[in-house]
C-alpha cells in the first residue's frame, strides 16, 4: 500500500493545478444567466498540452484520469473532460471531441450532445462510435447545468470499436463517480467558504453546531470517494467501480439538500455558483443506474458470481 | 378517533374537484410548469382567482360579513390540499386568503379592511411580503429597513431581498424597524405600503426558481402616511406570530407530492421500470413520507377545529412536509431522471422547483429543528 502518486502523476496533477486556478476558471455569472458556462479557453489548453490523452501513457492511464476529472469537477465551469480523459485513451482511437457517452437505460437526452464531435454508445451490443455533423443533433431545453441534446438522425453511421463493453463501462463508472465526487467537493467548498463568512444571530453560520456536524458529516462521507475511485481506476476490477459509482451517487442526495440548506436563499440565485455544482450532481446521480443500480451491482460482483 | 372523512367533506372536496376540472384551462400544466411563485402563475390567478370567488371556493373560512361562508377548518384544509395538488393555481393569492386577510380581520383599522378586504375576496389582490433582508434573513428580528417618523408620514429606507410576486403586487406587507437595532423585535413595525409609492424599485433576482419569483426591493426615501401602519409600532411581533401560524397550516404542499408521486409510479409502470424492488421500495417511501406529512398537517387541523392554537407541532409538520417534499423529488430524480429535460413532464419540474425552495423559502427547515429541540424536546437553550 502506498497512497502517494508517482512521478509522473504528480507533475502532471501539478500541471493542472496551475490550470485549474488559472484563466477560464473562476467564478462568472453568464451574461444570459444561462445555468451552465463552457469555458472554450480551459478547454483548449488542456487540449492542447495532451491532458486528454494521458490516460494512454503507461506511467499515469485510468488513475491520473480518474484524478484529473475530479480536480476539473470541482470547477465551477463545464468542461467535457470525462469520456475524453477517461475512455478515449482505453479505446485507442483518435475520435474528435468533445465526445458525448450513450449508455443504456438513459432516455432520449445525453449531456454534451450539442456540441459533441462524436458520441460513444455503449450498451449490451458492444461500444459504438458516430462522428457527429450539423443537424445530427437537436438541443433541448434543460434545467441540468449540463447542456443537453438528442439524436434526431436516425441514419447516423455507428461504427463498432473492438473494446470490451464491460470494461469501457467500468471506466465510465469510475469517470462519472470521479464527476460526482469533485462536483460535490467543488460545491461543499463553497459551502463552507459561505457559512463562515455570512452572520445570522451574530456569528457566522458555521458556528453554529447544527450546521458544523452536518458539514463535518458530508465531508467525512465524501472523503472516501476519491479515495475509492482511485482504487477502482488503479485495479480497474468490476466490484471497485461499482462501489465507487454506487456510494459516490448515494451520498449525492443528502449532501446537495444540505449544501442549498447552507446556503439559504442565496443557493437558489444564479448569481452565486452553487447551482454550477448541484445541478450537475442532479444529472450525474443517476447516470449508469444510479446508487442503486451500481450498488446491487456491486453485491452481484462480491458475492453472487463468486 | 376516526381517520376517515365525513360525507359533507367528502361531497365538498369532490365538488372543488370538479370546479378544477371544469375551470383549469388545457395550458394549464405549462403555466404551472415553474412553480407557484412564477409570474406567469401570479398573473394568471389573476384570472383564476375572480372564477374561484364566484363559485365560494376563494375565501369560504371567511365570516359571510366578509365575502365568506363560515367554512370550517377542515374545509379550508380541503380546499388547500385539492389547489395544491393540482399545482396551486391561486398562485401568490394563498398568502391573501389564508394569513394576509385574516390578519387584516384581526388587527386592521376599519379603513385598512374596506379597502384592502374586498379585493382580495374577489380574487383580485396581488400582495408582497417585505420580511427578509439581505443581512436579515433567519434572524428576522435584526432587520434595518428603518421607517422614521415625519408628522403623520413615515419615511421608509432600506432594501428587502428574495421578495416573491414584488414585480405585480400592488401592496407590500412591509417589516420596518422604528426604534434602534438594538431593540430588537420590540422596535419592528408593519405597514401596508402600495408598491406604487414613489422612490421603490423591484429588480427581479435571476434564480433557478419560477421566472420572476423573487426580488430585490429598494426603498429610498418613500413617504407613507401613518395609517399605513398595522397595529401599534412594536407590535409586529405579535401580529407576525398569528400569521405565520395560519400561513405553516396553509400549505398542504404533501397534495402536489402525493399526485405527482403517483403520476411519477405510472410513468415507471408504463416504461416497464416498475418491476425492480428497489424502485418500489423507495416509491413505498415516499408514499410514506407523504402520509406522514399528511397526518402530522391533519393533526394540526384537528386542533384548530377544536379551538386550540397548535405549539411546537406546527414545526414537526413543516419539516415532515419538506421531507415528502424532497423524498418525491429524490424518487423522481433516481428513476426517471429525464423529467429535468425537455417539456414532456411540467408537473414535475413544477414540483422539482417547490421541492428545492421547501425547505428555505418561508423559513429555514433547521429553524423549526431549533424549535422543535426547544420547544417541544424541551431541550436547554443554546446559542442560536
Ligand atoms: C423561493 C423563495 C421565496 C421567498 N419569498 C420571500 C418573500 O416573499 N418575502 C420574504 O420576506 N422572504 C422570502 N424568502 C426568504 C426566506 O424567508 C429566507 O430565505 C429564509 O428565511 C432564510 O434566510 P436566508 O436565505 O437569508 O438564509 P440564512 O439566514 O443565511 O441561513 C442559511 C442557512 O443557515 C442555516 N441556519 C441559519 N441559522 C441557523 C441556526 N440558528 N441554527 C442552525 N442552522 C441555521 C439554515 O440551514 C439556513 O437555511 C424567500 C425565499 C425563497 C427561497
Amino acid at each position: 500500500m502506498y497512497f502517494e502518486p508517482n512521478e509522473d502523476m504528480t507533475a502532471l496533477l501539478s500541471g493542472l493545478e496551475q490550470i485549474a486556478l488559472g484563466e477560464g476558471t473562476e467564478w462568472e455569472p453568464s451574461g444570459d444567466w444561462s445555468r451552465q458556462v463552457w469555458s472554450h479557453t480551459l478547454d483548449r489548453t488542456l487540449d492542447e498540452n495532451g491532458y486528454y490523452d494521458a490516460g494512454a501513457e503507461e506511467s499515469l492511464g485510468a488513475i491520473a484520469a480518474a484524478a484529473m476529472i475530479w480536480r476539473l469537477s470541482r470547477l465551477s465551469v463545464n468542461i467535457e473532460a470525462a469520456a475524453s480523459a477517461m475512455l478515449r485513451p482505453a479505446l485507442g482511437e483518435d475520435l474528435p471531441r468533445p465526445i458525448a457517452v450513450m449508455t443504456d437505460r438513459r432516455g432520449g437526452a445525453v449531456r454534451f450532445l450539442p456540441m459533441a464531435k462524436a458520441v460513444l454508445r455503449i450498451d449490451d451490443d458492444g461500444v459504438h462510435a458516430a462522428l457527429l455533423s450539423d443537424g445530427d443533433v437537436r438541443e433541448l431545453p434543460t434545467i441540468n447545468a449540463y447542456p443537453m441534446g438528442e439524436i434526431v438522425n436516425d441514419a447516423l453511421e455507428w461504427r463498432r470499436l473492438d473494446a470490451d463493453a464491460g470494461r469501457i463501462r467500468d471506466l465510465w463508472r469510475i469517470a462519472v463517480a470521479a464527476e460526482l465526487a469533485g462536483a460535490m467537493r467543488g460545491g461543499l467548498d463553497a459551502v463552507i467558504a459561505h457559512v463562515k463568512d455570512r452572520e445570522q444571530f451574530g456569528r457566522p453560520l458555521g458556528a453554529f453546531q447544527g450546521v458544523q456536524h452536518r458539514l463535518a458529516m458530508a465531508s467525512a462521507r465524501l472523503e472516501p470517494t476519491y479515495w475509492l475511485t482511485l482504487k477502482a481506476a488503479q485495479e480497474l476490477d468490476s466490484a471497485d467501480a461499482a462501489i465507487a459509482l454506487g456510494y459516490t451517487a448515494s451520498i449525492s442526495t443528502q449532501i446537495v439538500y444540505d449544501l442549498h440548506q447552507f446556503m439559504g436563499a442565496m443557493g437558489l440565485t444564479l448569481e452565486h455558483p452553487l447551482h454550477r455544482w448541484t445541478y450537475r450532481l442532479r444529472h450525474l446521480r443517476s447516470e449508469l443506474g444510479g446508487a442503486s443500480t451500481n450498488l446491487q451491482l456491486a453485491a452481484d460482483r462480491l458475492w453472487r458470481n463468486a | 378517533m376516526d381517520f376517515d372523512w365525513s360525507d359533507d367533506n367528502r361531497r365538498y372536496r369532490a365538488r372543488v374537484r370538479h370546479f378544477l376540472e371544469q375551470e383549469l384551462p388545457a395550458e394549464w400544466p405549462e403555466i404551472a410548469r415553474h412553480g407557484p411563485g412564477s409570474k406567469e402563475q401570479t398573473e394568471f390567478s389573476l384570472d383564476f382567482c375572480p372564477k374561484l370567488a364566484e363559485a365560494g371556493f376563494l375565501v369560504p373560512h371567511w365570516p359571510e360579513a366578509l365575502g365568506g361562508a363560515n367554512g370550517t377548518a377542515w374545509e379550508h384544509l380541503i380546499l388547500g390540499e385539492e389547489m395544491w395538488a393540482v399545482g396551486e393555481p391561486r398562485g401568490g393569492q394563498y398568502m391573501n386568503v389564508n394569513w394576509i386577510g385574516p390578519t387584516l380581520m384581526r388587527y386592521g383599522s376599519e379603513a385598512q379592511k374596506d379597502r384592502y378586504l374586498p379585493p382580495m375576496a374577489a380574487g383580485k389582490a396581488i400582495w408582497c411580503q417585505g420580511f427578509s433582508e439581505p443581512n436579515a434573513g433567519s434572524d428576522l428580528a435584526s432587520l434595518r429597513t428603518r421607517a422614521e417618523r415625519d408628522g403623520d408620514h413615515y419615511v421608509i429606507n432600506g432594501t428587502k431581498i428574495w421578495t416573491s410576486y414584488a414585480s405585480l403586487a400592488e401592496t407590500c406587507f412591509l417589516l420596518v424597524r422604528t426604534g434602534p437595532l438594538s431593540a430588537g423585535k420590540s422596535a419592528i413595525a408593519i405597514l401596508l405600503v402600495p408598491m406604487d409609492t414613489p422612490g421603490i424599485e423591484v429588480r427581479a433576482i435571476p434564480s433557478l426558481v419560477g421566472h420572476g419569483d423573487i426580488h430585490e426591493v429598494f426603498f429610498t426615501d418613500v413617504r407613507v402616511p401613518v395609517s399605513t401602519r398595522l397595529g401599534e409600532e412594536g407590535q409586529a411581533w405579535e401580529i407576525i406570530n398569528y400569521s405565520l401560524t395560519n400561513e405553516r397550516v396553509g400549505i398542504p404542499r404533501y397534495a402536489m407530492s402525493s399526485r405527482v408521486l403517483g403520476h411519477i409510479v405510472a410513468d415507471l409502470k408504463r416504461q416497464d421500470r416498475f418491476n425492480d424492488g428497489v424502485v418500489r421500495m423507495r416509491a413505498g417511501e415516499a408514499a410514506a413520507a407523504c402520509e406522514a406529512a399528511r397526518l402530522l398537517v391533519y393533526r394540526l387541523v384537528d386542533m384548530r377545529a377544536r379551538g386550540q392554537t397548535p405549539g411546537p407541532d406546527a414545526s414537526l409538520a413543516r419539516v415532515a412536509t419538506v421531507a415528502a417534499d424532497n423524498a418525491v423529488l429524490d424518487f423522481a430524480l433516481d428513476f426517471l431522471p429525464e423529467f429535468t429535460t425537455g417539456n414532456v413532464y411540467p408537473e414535475y419540474l413544477a414540483h422539482h422547483e417547490r421541492a428545492i425552495v421547501a425547505g428555505i423559502a418561508s423559513g429555514a427547515t433547521e429553524i423549526q429543528l431549533n424549535l422543535i429541540a426547544q420547544r417541544h424536546l424541551e431541550l436547554p437553550r443554546g446559542p442560536r
